[in-house]
């Protein structure tokens, strides 16, 4: 909860967390080494210096650590953890769906835990995804096109394998689909980045909504143009919004851009935790104005409206948060108590 | 000239093409080393995990400008710190083409790629002129009835001569038959209605350029802890 200068309590989604371990000890090779260590780099090159962690820290942090920068200290009242796997890199995986859900048995009401899956598994991880969402019940699942596998470098949402996931997870009821676009993605003589196979995906599947998380940066024009004609393409703003503190135009830019294609209704807010902390992003993105040269090539408004559906309301209709109801349930809860 | 300069002077045309910036610029060369007749450069990038048809673009393009010195007899090659260091660094000095060396996950060459980026580079060098024109008090009837040659005699200050060279550099690589200075990537002049929301799609790729140049920028920063003097010397 944010308190604004006119007491206005300000309720925050932050929907993109994660609680992972790089450790040495749990890397499997060079790739697991570098990994964390390109995390670290983008840590360090966005967030204000007042915020840098030592690496080791960075590394592995406890799960308290999480409570205290996210909830304690951030401002934010419900997280989604989005975790990533990358069992060819790390022993025990980076992300871990147990770790996420005991801290959510910890903290009722304020997590929502996502899931995965990789359609390279085929029929085995189809089963294994109806096991999931029984037993964790997944309204989410976060895809990492660019995990390795094998020999495979990435895959495609546009793949049969993908299709057929997709569609157990119409069937399932596992709505949310958050896609993390990175690079190496076969065949290597394309642009490795491409998006539109997000497109494909997200005409063939109209029921389910497709959160391209961090805007499809670095194809940020090829990720407008297909919002612009798939209603159910949301725009994750991880990455994108931690560029407020060090190159707040091209932050003014980007999101008077998104405006403006996309409407304020499909943009959502994620600081992508332990990457960059929420409570600078927050702080900061409640004070943005738009400069005003900026906002006049567009048009578009950036009231503190608007930065309520971005920061919490866009998020609470994928996940049928009613916020009011919400913001009741947590009153009596042992962090609310310790915030206050 | 020492040898050492000339090759610099050459890496000047070697551009990163996702970023339309030359790698001398973005702080990528690491180091030239020449003895005699032979050169091997050094270059790095912001991450181990960039783009790996990128990297071997970038490759490509050293050996290739490197080698157009006459006194050149081999160019070597060598991208530190890579997922693909090897691979890039024994096809390239060996003048393999992509395919060859990544026949296992590539089904064919890098032209459609640089095709491709040629074209946002052109968008974005464009934007940037007509953006200019218009801000120097240019209609947008004028700007799209413009010749390549009433383009050419315009008497501009430096900033809008930079930006033209840049453009019509740029516009070159499309060998485009019409007289029109302004016109699509496929070579079609503009009317005056189509004129805004061409602007505002050029505007999309000019900014995830420049995005990505500045997100490369400062990770290439924070992976090799340079310091501030150094940055400095790079923006000279």
């Amino acid at each position: 909860m944010f308190k604004a200068s006119n007491g206005e309590e300000i309720f925050i989604i932050d929907a993109h967390i994660a609680l992972w371990d790089g450790s040495k000890e749990n890397q499997l090779n060079i790739h697991g080494e570098q990994f964390i260590s390109c995390f670290y780099d983008y840590h360090k090159n966005l967030s204000p210096k007042e915020y840098w962690w030592p690496k080791d820290e960075f590394v592995k942090y406890s799960p308290e650590k999480l409570v205290n920068d996210v909830f304690m200290e951030g401002y934010v009242d419900m997280a989604i953890f989005q975790p990533v796997f990358l069992k060819e890199f790390y022993k025990n995986g980076f992300g871990n769906f147990d770790a996420n859900e005991e801290l959510s048995k910890k903290y009722p009401n304020r997590f929502i835990c996502n899931g995965t899956f990789d359609p390279r598994h085929g029929e085995r991880g189809l089963e294994k995804l109806e096991e999931n969402k029984e037993k964790y019940n997944w309204q989410g699942v976060k895809l990492y096109t660019a995990d390795w596998y094998g020999n495979s470098k990435g895959y495609k949402l546009s793949d049969d394998w993908s299709k057929r996931y997709l569609e157990k997870c119409q069937e399932l009821g596992i709505r949310n689909i958050h896609i993390h676009k990175g690079p190496t993605i076969t065949p290597l003589n394309r642009d490795a980045f491409d998006v539109a196979d997000v497109d494909d995906a997200a005409s063939c599947f109209p029921e389910l909504n497709f959160i391209v998380e961090h805007v499809g940066l670095p194809r940020l024009e090829d990720f407008c143009w297909i919002a612009t004609q798939e209603k159910n393409v949301y725009a994750g703003l991880a990455v994108a919004i931690a560029l407020i503190h060090d190159r707040p135009r091209y932050f003014a830019h980007i999101i008077s851009e998104l405006l403006y294609w996309l409407d304020e209704d499909r943009i959502i807010f994620g600081s992508d935790y332990a990457i960059w902390e929420p409570k600078w992003i927050i702080e900061k993105f409640l004070e943005f104005e738009l400069p005003e040269d900026i906002q006049e090539e567009t048009g578009v408004t950036f009231d503190l409206e608007v930065k309520k559906k971005i920061l919490a309301g866009n998020a609470a209709r994928l996940y049928n948060i009613d916020i009011e109801k919400q913001k009741e349930k947590l009153k009596n809860c042992q962090l609310s108590k310790w915030i206050a | 000239m020492d040898k050492e300069k000339q090759v610099y002077s050459m890496l000047e045309k070697v551009y990163d093409p996702e970023l339309d910036q030359p790698l001398t610029e973005l702080g990528f060369i690491d180091q030239v080393l020449v003895k005699d007749n032979h050169v091997k450069v050094v270059f790095r990038l912001p991450t181990y995990w960039c783009s790996p048809n990128f990297a071997y673009i970038m490759a490509e393009d050293i050996r290739k400008y490197v080698s157009e010195i006459e006194w050149v007899k081999t160019v070597q090659v060598h991208l530190l710190d890579h997922c693909a260091s090897d691979e890039i660094n024994h096809g390239a000095s060996a003048g393999k083409s992509f395919r060859e060396v990544f026949h296992n996950v590539s089904d064919g060459d890098l032209e459609e790629l640089r095709k491709t980026f040629d074209i946002k580079a052109y968008y974005a060098r464009q934007e940037k002129l007509m953006k200019y024109l218009l801000k120097i008090g240019m209609s947008k009837e004028e700007i799209t009835s413009l010749s390549l040659q009433e383009l050419n005699e315009l008497s501009l200050p430096e900033e809008g001569r930079l930006l033209r060279e840049k453009y019509l550099e740029k516009k070159k690589v499309f060998h485009h038959s019409s007289t029109f200075a302004i016109t699509t990537p496929e070579g079609k002049p503009l009317t005056e209605e189509e004129f805004s929301d061409y602007l505002k799609g050029a505007k999309l790729t000019r900014l995830s350029m420049e995005f990505n140049a500045h997100y490369c920028r400062g990770l290439l920063e924070a992976r090799y802890n340079l310091s501030a003097a150094y940055e400095g010397s790079l923006a000279k």
